[in-house]
C-alpha cells in the first residue's frame, strides 16, 4: 500500500476529527469546547477535501486551456466537494463565533466558564 | 405559482437589512417582519390553493439553470404548501406575540426571526441534501440567536447546550452527506431516491445522515439539551422550536422515508415510540410548566417519527394521521407555550391564576385536549386510524405501547388541567392581558377546533352530529347570563333532542330506547334541579350538556368510530362536572385517568375487530372471530373503568361524593349506565360466541364481588354521599353480575335493575343532596332528627331506601326475585348467595341513611333548618311517581323487557297471566302483593290509630334513658361507627386492597420517572455523550 | 276481578288460630325457661293478661310519625309473612292464605318489611339503646340469612321449585320424603341459622335483657307495645312454619302444624336454655363459620 497524499488527509482528517471529539468531551473550560469542536469541523472537512481528491487531475476551472467544458468530466477532480468544504467553513465560522459570543455571556453572568457551573436547567 | 426563491430573498434580504439598520428604525421593526411575514403566509396559500384544487401537480425548482448536484434545487408540493403554512402562520403570529418584545429590542431580533422561518421553509422545501446541511446549520444558528431573546444565565445556558448538541448533529449529517455523495454519485434526494431501490447504498451513510435528523427531533434519551431550552427560552421561543423548528424537521425525514428500507423503518419506530414513553414517563414528576411543555413536545414528536417508521403498515391513510397528530400537536403547542409566556408562571399549581381570565382557561382546556387526543379534535381522529390501521397490521405490542404512552401523557395533563381548574389563585400576582398576545392564542384555538371538524369531516363522511356541540359552543358564549336561563335552555335542548331521537328509538330498538330514557329524560329532571342555584353558575351547563350529548351520541351510534366518539365527550364532559366539586382536585383526577385507560382498552379492542372485520360498524363485534378472549376482555374492562367494578373502582367514592348536590345523581344515577349500555353492547356480541362464557363466567363473579365489598363498604361509611356512592358500586355489581349470566332472566335483572337504579339512586342522591346543601355537612353523625324540619326529604329517603332495599311491595323487589330465579337457571349459586348477602348488608347502610340523617336527635345547630328546595323536591317527587307506578304495574315494564330481551335470549323468559308472572321456578303477582301489602297496612294503621290516637307528643328528650335526662344531643344520637361489632368480625373483606395495590403503582411511576430524569443532569458535554451514544447503539442495532 | 270472601274468611280464621297459639306457646316456652331456672313461672294465660293489659293503658306517648308506624309496618311484616305464607296444604287449599302472589322469595324478603319499619320507629323514639339495638340485630341478620339463602338455594336445587306449596306437596308420602331426610345438610344449616332468627341466646344480644333493656322497642310502651307483642307472636308462628313447610314436610291439619311448630320453636328456646349469650361479632363470626360451610356443602350436593 502506498502512502499517496490523499491517504495522509484522510488520516490527518479522522485524527483531527478525534481529537476535536476528545477536547469536546473531555475538557471543562468552555473555551477548550469550542475550540476542540472547531477542531473536529476542521477535521470533517479535512476528511471531504481528501475523499474528493482525484489523483493526476486538476482543479476544476474551466480555463478554456487544460481544462475546457468538454473534458471537464476527464481532467478535472469532482468540484462538488470542494464546494460543499467551502460552505461547510464559512458555517463552521458562523457557529463558532456565536459560540464564542455564548461563551461570553455565560461568562458575564457567572464569572467563569467551566461548564459543570452551567446545570441549573436540569431534570 | 410564486417561486420559492421570493421566499428566499424576502426572508434574506430583509434580515440583513433589518440587522444594518440604524437605532431609530427600531420601533418599525415589527411592522417590517409582520408584513414581510403576511407576504410568507400568502406564498404558502398561493401555493396551497391549486394543489388543493388539484390544478397543478409537484414542481420542481433549479438554481441557475443547472440540474442537481451543481444547483440548489427546491420542491413544492401539497404537503410542502401544507407545512408552509403553518410554519408561516406560525411566524406571523409569533411576530403579533412578540411585538412589543421585537420593538423593544435590538432591530435584529425580528431579521433572525425571520431568518430562521425562512430558513425552516428551505428545510421543506429543499431536495438537496447538502443543502438540507446548509439550512440546518443556519436554523441553528438562528434558534440559538433568539434563544438570546431573554438575557438570564438560563437562557444562556440553555442556548450554549443547544449549539453544542446541534454542532455534534449537523456534524454527523454532514459526514453522512459526504459519504452518500460518495457512494452515490448525487446530492439530489430525488435520485436517490429513485436509486434506492436499486443501486444499494452505503447503510453507514444513510445512517449517519438518518440518525441525525432523528437526533434533530430530540429523540429520547439524547435529548436534555432541547429540555433545557424549552425551560430556559422565553415561552415565545419554545413556540417556535415545538410548532416551526421541529414541525420543519419532521418534514425533512417525511422527506427521507421513501429511503427507508424496513430496517431504517424499525430504527424510526423504536427511536418514535421510546421517545413517546419515555419523554411522556419522564415528565410525570415535572412541575415547571415550560419543562413539562417541552417534554409532552417531545413525546408528540417522537409518536410522529413513529408514524413515519410505521408509514408502509399506514397505507393511504398515513398522510391524514400524520397531518392531524402534527396539527393537534402544532396549534397546541404553540398555543400553551404562548398562554406560559401570558401568565408568567412557571409552576404548573400556579397555572391557576387562568381563570382570572376564564376565555384563557377555556383555551388551555382545549389544548390540553388535542394534546391528548379527545374529540373533537384532530388528534382524536388521527389515533383513531392509527390505531385501526397498526391493529390491522397485527401489531398489537405496538398498539398497546401508543396507548400507554398516551395514558402517561394524559397522567400529567390532567393532572396540570386540574391544577388550573380548582388550585386557588388569590395569592398570586397579576399578569398583563394584552391583546396582542392574547389574539395568537385565540386564533390558535379556534384553528384546532376548526380543523377538528374537518378531519371528522374527511373520516366520517359528515355522519357526525356537530349540532349539539354548536350547542355547547352556544351556552359557553352565553354564560354570563344567569344560571335559570341556562338552566332553561338546557331542559328544552336536552327535551327536543329527546323528542327528535326517543319516537323512533321506540319503534326500533328497544335497548337503545331505554337507556336514551334514562340518560336524557333522566338528565332532563335532575337538570331541574338547577334552578335550585342563584347566580351564574359559570361553566356548568356547557360541561354537562357535554356529558349529555356524549351520551346521546353512544345511544345513536351506528360505528365504532362513533362510539368511540361519543364515549370520549361523556368522559370530558363528566370529568368537567366531577371536578366541579370543592375537594374534587384529586378524584377527578382519578376518574379521568380511569376513564382515559378504559377508553384506551376499548379503543384497542375496536382496533383488534377492525383488524379482522375490516369495518368499523358496532355489529362487527359479534363477527369477529379471532383474538375473542382478548377483544372481550379489553371490552370488559374498557365498560367497567365506567361501572366501576371491583378493582377499578376506586374512583367512585371520592368523585361522587365530592360532587356537588345535583351533579352526584347525574354521574351516579345517569353516567354509570354508560358503562351498563357498553357491557350491554359487548354482552350481545359475546353471547354469539360459545368461547366467550369463561369470560361471562369471571365478570360473573366480579360483578358479585363487587356488589359485596361495595355493600360492605357503604356500611362502614360516615359521609352520607360516601355512603351511597359505595352503593352505587355495589348496585352495578349486580348489574354486571345480571348481565354476565347472559341468559333471559339474567338481563332481566340486570335491566330491571339498571331502571330501577337510576330511579332510587337518582332520589337518594338528590335529596341528601339537597339535604347537605341545607346543613352544610356531609357527616351523618353531625346530623340527625331532621324528620321533623324535613319531612319531604324523609318520605323521598324512605320510598328510595325501600325501592333500594328489595323489600316488597317496591319495584325494587322486581330485581331480587328474578335474581333468584335467574341464578339457580344459570346455576351460579355460590355468586348468587354472595349476591344475595350483599344485598341483606345493603340494610345495614340504609338504615344507617335514613337513621343518622331523619332520625335520632335533632342537633342543636340544626333546629331552624328548613325542608329541601323545592327545586330539589320536583324532580325526587316525579322520580318517585316512577317507583309508585312501577312497583304497582311491574308488568308494565317487565313485559316490553321480556320482548326485548327475547330478540337475544327467546328461552327462559317469564310467562304472563294477567299481573302473575311465571318464571321457571318461581312466580310472583306485584300488584297482587302491593294491593294486600296496601289493605293490610292501611288496616293495621287505623286499628293502631283507634287504639291510641290520643298519643300525647313528646319533646326531644323525653326518653326512657336509663332514669337519667339526657342533656346533649351528641351523646344521645348513636350513629358514629354504628357497624363496630360487624366491622370487626368481617371488616377484613373491605380493607383497601385496591386502593393500596393503585397507590403502590403511582408510586411506582412516580419513582421510576423521578430516578430516570435524572440523566439529564444540566451538563452540555453530557448531553453530547448522549448523543454520541445514541448514534451508536443504533448503529449497532442496526448492524445486527 | 271477583272478591273472595270464602278465601278471606278462612285466612282470618287462621290468623286468628295462629295468634292464640303463639300467645299460648310463648307462655309454655317461658314456663320451661322458669323451671329450668328453678323458678315457677308465670300461668299459661299469662300473655293475654300482658296484651290486655297493655292495649288497656290510657297514659300514651309518642316521639312521632315515624315512631308511631313503627309497630304499624312491624305488624304488617308479621301478618304479611303470614298471609304470604301457606298454612296448610290440604286438598281444598282453603288455608294458603295468598302465597299464591309470590313464591318463596317473596317471604325471604318481606320478612325485612317489619324490621325495616320497625327500625325506623324505634329510630325516631331517639333512645340511644334502640339504636344500639337494631345495629346489632342488622348485623346479626345479615350473618343469619347466609345459611339460609344458601340452605333455600339448596331447596331450590333439589325440588327445581321456589314455590312453598310445591315444596310442601314434594315431600308428602312418608316421613322419609321429608327435606330433613332428603337434605339433612340444609336443614342443619338452616336450623341453625333459625336459631338467629328467633333471636334465643345465644343470639339475644338484639334485646340484651340486661345490657340494653329489651333493644329497639325500648321507648314502646302500652299499645304500642300491646301491638308488638301481638305480632310477636303471630311471627313466631310463621317463622316455625315456614322452616316447617321447607324442611319438615308441612302440614295437613292444624294438629299437625301445632305439634311441628311447637318443637320447631321448641329446639330454639333449648339451646337458649343451654347457652350464655354471644357478642355481636361472635355472632357474626359463628354463622359465617360452620353454617356457612353446611350450607355450601349443600349446594355441591345437588350441583
Amino acid at each position: 500500500m502506498t502512502i499517496t497524499i490523499d491517504k495522509i488527509a484522510l488520516f490527518l482528517g479522522i485524527v483531527l476529527m478525534l481529537i476535536g471529539l476528545y477536547g469536546a468531551f473531555s475538557l471543562k473550560s468552555i473555551i477548550r469546547i469550542i475550540l476542540s469542536l472547531s477542531i473536529f469541523d476542521t477535521g470533517i472537512n479535512v476528511l471531504i477535501v481528501s475523499l474528493g481528491y482525484l489523483k493526476g487531475r486538476t482543479a476544476p476551472i474551466i480555463d478554456g486551456d487544460k481544462v475546457t467544458v468538454e473534458n471537464i468530466f476527464n481532467v478535472a477532480i469532482d468540484p462538488v466537494p470542494q464546494a460543499l468544504v467551502l460552505t461547510a467553513i464559512v458555517i463552521g465560522f458562523g457557529v463558532t463565533a456565536l459560540m464564542l459570543v455564548y461563551a461570553l455571556k455565560l461568562y458575564q453572568s457567572k464569572k467563569t466558564l467551566d461548564i459543570n457551573q452551567f446545570s441549573d436547567l436540569k431534570w | 405559482m410564486v417561486s420559492p426563491f421570493y421566499l428566499l430573498g424576502v426572508g434574506l434580504g430583509l434580515g440583513f437589512l433589518l440587522g444594518l439598520t440604524g437605532k431609530n428604525s427600531k420601533k418599525y421593526t415589527s411592522a417590517i417582519t409582520f408584513v414581510a411575514f403576511a407576504f410568507f403566509v400568502f406564498f404558502s396559500i398561493s401555493w396551497l390553493i391549486p394543489f388543493a384544487l388539484k390544478q397543478v401537480t409537484e414542481t420542481l425548482i433549479y438554481t441557475a439553470g443547472f440540474l442537481p448536484p451543481f444547483s440548489i434545487s427546491l420542491s413544492v408540493g401539497f404537503y410542502e404548501a401544507v407545512f408552509s403554512l403553518m410554519i408561516n402562520s406560525l411566524g406571523l403570529l409569533s411576530i403579533l406575540f412578540l411585538w412589543k418584545k421585537i420593538n423593544s429590542e435590538s432591530n435584529a431580533l425580528g431579521g433572525i426571526i425571520l431568518v430562521l422561518f425562512m430558513t425552516l421553509n428551505m428545510l421543506v422545501f429543499a431536495r438537496d441534501i447538502f443543502n438540507i446541511f446548509v439550512w440546518l446549520e443556519i436554523a441553528a444558528i438562528s434558534t440559538s440567536g433568539i434563544i438570546l431573546l431573554d438575557k438570564n444565565k438560563f437562557s444562556y445556558s440553555a442556548g450554549f447546550k443547544y449549539l453544542l448538541a446541534s454542532s455534534i448533529i449537523s456534524s454527523l449529517y454532514l459526514i453522512g452527506v459526504v459519504l452518500v455523495y460518495f457512494t452515490n454519485g448525487t446530492l439530489f434526494l430525488n435520485d436517490l431516491i429513485t436509486n434506492a431501490s436499486g443501486v444499494t447504498m452505503s447503510v453507514t451513510a444513510v445512517f449517519l445522515m438518518l440518525i441525525a435528523i432523528v437526533l434533530e427531533l430530540k429523540p429520547f434519551p439524547a435529548n436534555g439539551w432541547a429540555l433545557d431550552v424549552y425551560e430556559g427560552a422565553n415561552p415565545a421561543i419554545g413556540a417556535i422550536m415545538s410548532g416551526g423548528v421541529a414541525t420543519a424537521s419532521l418534514f425533512l425525514l417525511y422527506k427521507f422515508s421513501p429511503l427507508l428500507d424496513n430496517k431504517f423503518s424499525y430504527l424510526f419506530v423504536i427511536a418514535g415510540l421510546l421517545t413517546f414513553v419515555g419523554s411522556n414517563l419522564f415528565g410525570i414528576k415535572q412541575d415547571k410548566a415550560n419543562r413539562l411543555l417541552g417534554y409532552s413536545s417531545i413525546g408528540q414528536i417522537g409518536l410522529l417519527v413513529a408514524i413515519i417508521g410505521f408509514r408502509p403498515f399506514l397505507g393511504d391513510k398515513f398522510e391524514f394521521i400524520a397531518i392531524t397528530i402534527l396539527v393537534s400537536h402544532f396549534l397546541a403547542k404553540a398555543g400553551l407555550f404562548w398562554l406560559s409566556d401570558v401568565i408568567k408562571q412557571d409552576n404548573i399549581k400556579n397555572w391557576s391564576v387562568l381563570r382570572r381570565k376564564p376565555l384563557l382557561l377555556v383555551l388551555f382546556g382545549i389544548f390540553v385536549f388535542s394534546l391528548i387526543g379527545l374529540p373533537p379534535f384532530p388528534s382524536f381522529f388521527g389515533k383513531w386510524e392509527l390505531i385501526m390501521m397498526l391493529s390491522g397490521g397485527y401489531k398489537f405490542a405496538v398498539v398497546t405501547i401508543i396507548l400507554v404512552g398516551s395514558f402517561i401523557e394524559a397522567i400529567y395533563l390532567f393532572r396540570w388541567l386540574g391544577y388550573a381548574i380548582k388550585l386557588d389563585f388569590s395569592e398570586l400576582p397579576e399578569y398583563k392581558f394584552e391583546l396582542n398576545k392574547i389574539i395568537p392564542v385565540v386564533i390558535f384555538g379556534a384553528l384546532v377546533l376548526g380543523a377538528g371538524y374537518y378531519a371528522g369531516n374527511l373520516i366520517c363522511l359528515k355522519t357526525l352530529n356537530y349540532i349539539p356541540l354548536a350547542f355547547i359552543v352556544l351556552l359557553y358564549f352565553i354564560d354570563s347570563l344567569p344560571a335559570y336561563i341556562k338552566n332553561t335552555l338546557s331542559i328544552l335542548a336536552l327535551g327536543y333532542y329527546s323528542y327528535l331521537i326517543l319516537p323512533n328509538l321506540y319503534e326500533t330498538d328497544m335497548l337503545r330506547f331505554i337507556f336514551a330514557v334514562i340518560f336524557l329524560i333522566g338528565g332532563i329532571i335532575t337538570l331541574v334541579a338547577g334552578y335550585a342555584y342563584k347566580g351564574k353558575r359559570q361553566g356548568f351547563y356547557p360541561v354537562a350538556l357535554l356529558m349529555y350529548v356524549g351520551l346521546a351520541l353512544i345511544i345513536q351510534a351506528q360505528t365504532t368510530l362513533e362510539f368511540f366518539f361519543g364515549w370520549e365527550l361523556m368522559t370530558a364532559g363528566s370529568y368537567f362536572l366531577i371536578i366541579r366539586g370543592k375537594k374534587s382536585i384529586e378524584h377527578g383526577l382519578s376518574y379521568i385517568l380511569f376513564s382515559i385507560g378504559g377508553a384506551y382498552a376499548i379503543l384497542a379492542a375496536f382496533g383488534l375487530i377492525y383488524a379482522e372485520t375490516s369495518d368499523i360498524l358496532l355489529s362487527s363485534l359479534s363477527v369477529a372471530t379471532q383474538n375473542i378472549t382478548l377483544i372481550f376482555s379489553l371490552l370488559a374492562i374498557g365498560f367497567m373503568t365506567k361501572t366501576a367494578s371491583l378493582g377499578l373502582h376506586i374512583w367512585l367514592p371520592g368523585a361522587h361524593a365530592e360532587a356537588e348536590s345535583d351533579v352526584s345523581p347525574m354521574v351516579s344515577a345517569i353516567l354509570l349506565k354508560a358503562g351498563v349500555f357498553g357491557l350491554f353492547i359487548l354482552m350481545i356480541a359475546m353471547g354469539h360466541n360459545p368461547e366467550a362464557e369463561q369470560i361471562g363466567l369471571i365478570l360473573g363473579w366480579i360483578g358479585a364481588l363487587t356488589a359485596l365489598v361495595g355493600n360492605l363498604a357503604a356500611a362502614f361509611q360516615e359521609d352520607a354521599k360516601r355512603l351511597l356512592a359505595y352503593s352505587s358500586i355495589s348496585q352495578l355489581g349486580y348489574i354486571l353480575f345480571g348481565l354476565a349470566m347472559m341468559t333471559h332472566l339474567g338481563w332481566m335483572s340486570a335491566m330491571v335493575y339498571s331502571i330501577n337504579h337510576f330511579l332510587y339512586k337518582s332520589i337518594l342522591f338528590l335529596t341528601i343532596g339537597a339535604v347537605v346543601l341545607k346543613v352544610g355537612t356531609h357527616d351523618m353523625y353531625k346530623m340527625g332528627g331532621l324528620i321533623k324540619n324535613m319531612p319531604l326529604a324523609f318520605i323521598a329517603v324512605l320510598i328510595g331506601i325501600i325501592a333500594l332495599s328489595g323489600v316488597p311491595p317496591l319495584s325494587g323487589f322486581a330485581g331480587k326475585w328474578l335474581f333468584y330465579n335467574a341464578i339457580i337457571d344459570k346455576h351460579w349459586y355460590f355468586q348468587g348467595a354472595i349476591v344475595f348477602f350483599s344485598g341483606i348488608v345493603a340494610f345495614l347502610y340504609l338504615f344507617k341513611l335514613i337513621y343518622s340523617v331523619f332520625l335520632g336527635q335533632l342537633k342543636d345547630n340544626l333546629r331552624k333548618v328548613k325542608d329541601i328546595s323545592v327545586w330539589f323536591a320536583i324532580p325526587i317527587y316525579i322520580l318517585i311517581i316512577g317507583i309508585m307506578i312501577i312497583s304497582a304495574k311491574p308488568e308494565l315494564y317487565l313485559k316490553p323487557l321480556g320482548t326485548m330481551i327475547s330478540g337475544f335470549y327467546p328461552n327462559g323468559e317469564l310467562s304472563w297471566t294477567g299481573g302473575l308472572a311465571n318464571a321457571p321456578y318461581g312466580y310472583w303477582n306485584g300488584s297482587g302483593v302491593m294491593i294486600t301489602i296496601g289493605i293490610m297496612f292501611s288496616l293495621l294503621f287505623l286499628w293502631l290509630w283507634s287504639l291510641s290516637r290520643k298519643a300525647q307528643k313528646v319533646k326531644q328528650f323525653n326518653i326512657v334513658y336509663a332514669a337519667e335526662a339526657p342533656q346533649r344531643p351528641e351523646t344521645t344520637h348513636i350513629s358514629y361507627n354504628i357497624y363496630a361489632g360487624y366491622y370487626k368480625s368481617i371488616g377484613w373483606i373491605v380493607a383497601p386492597i385496591f386502593e393500596k395495590f393503585w397507590s403502590t403503582m403511582t408510586e411506582w411511576i412516580h419513582s421510576v420517572s423521578d430516578f430516570g430524569r435524572r440523566i439529564y443532569n444540566g451538563n452540555g458535554q453530557y448531553y453530547m455523550t448522549h448523543i454520541l451514544i445514541y448514534m451508536l447503539a443504533f448503529y449497532f442495532i442496526l448492524m445486527h | 276481578m271477583e272478591f273472595d270472601f270464602k278465601k278471606l274468611g278462612f285466612t282470618l280464621l287462621g290468623l286468628l288460630i295462629v295468634l292464640n297459639w303463639g300467645l299460648l306457646m310463648s307462655a309454655i316456652m317461658r314456663k320451661i325457661n322458669a323451671r329450668v331456672a328453678k323458678r315457677y313461672g308465670i300461668p299459661w294465660y299469662q300473655p293475654w293478661v300482658d296484651l290486655v293489659k297493655n292495649y288497656a293503658i290510657r297514659s300514651q306517648i309518642t316521639h312521632g310519625i315515624m315512631f308511631y308506624l313503627g309497630p304499624v309496618f312491624r305488624f304488617s311484616g308479621g301478618v304479611g309473612l303470614f298471609l304470604f305464607m301457606p298454612m296448610l296444604i290440604t286438598a281444598g287449599g282453603q288455608w294458603t292464605n295468598y302465597s299464591f302472589q309470590g313464591d318463596l322469595v317473596l317471604i325471604l324478603y318481606f320478612q325485612f318489611f317489619g324490621m325495616l319499619g320497625m327500625a325506623l320507629g324505634a329510630g325516631e323514639g331517639g333512645h340511644p339503646y334502640s339504636a344500639i339495638g337494631i345495629s346489632r340485630g342488622l348485623s346479626q341478620f345479615t350473618a343469619i340469612e347466609v345459611p339460609m339463602t344458601l340452605a333455600v338455594i339448596s331447596l331450590a336445587i333439589q325440588y327445581q321449585t321456589l314455590s312453598i306449596a310445591d315444596i310442601v306437596k314434594a315431600q308428602q308420602g312418608g316421613i322419609m320424603n321429608w327435606t330433613m331426610w332428603t337434605n339433612p345438610v340444609a336443614t342443619i344449616a338452616a336450623m341453625l341459622s333459625l336459631l338467629g332468627a328467633l333471636a334465643h341466646a345465644p343470639f339475644n344480644l338484639v334485646r340484651a335483657p340486661n345490657e340494653i333493656p329489651i333493644g329497639p322497642p325500648t321507648e314502646y310502651h302500652s299499645t304500642f307495645l300491646g301491638v308488638l307483642q301481638t305480632n310477636a307472636a303471630v311471627l313466631h308462628v310463621v317463622e316455625a312454619a315456614l322452616f316447617m313447610n321447607l324442611f319438615f314436610g308441612g302440614a295437613s291439619n292444624w294438629f299437625e302444624f301445632i305439634v311441628k311448630t311447637f318443637l320447631i320453636y321448641f329446639w330454639s328456646v333449648f339451646v337458649g336454655t343451654v347457652f350464655p349469650r354471644y357478642r355481636i361479632e361472635h355472632s357474626v363470626s359463628w354463622f359465617l363459620k360452620v353454617p356457612l360451610v353446611l350450607g355450601i356443602i349443600a349446594i355441591i350436593i345437588f350441583m
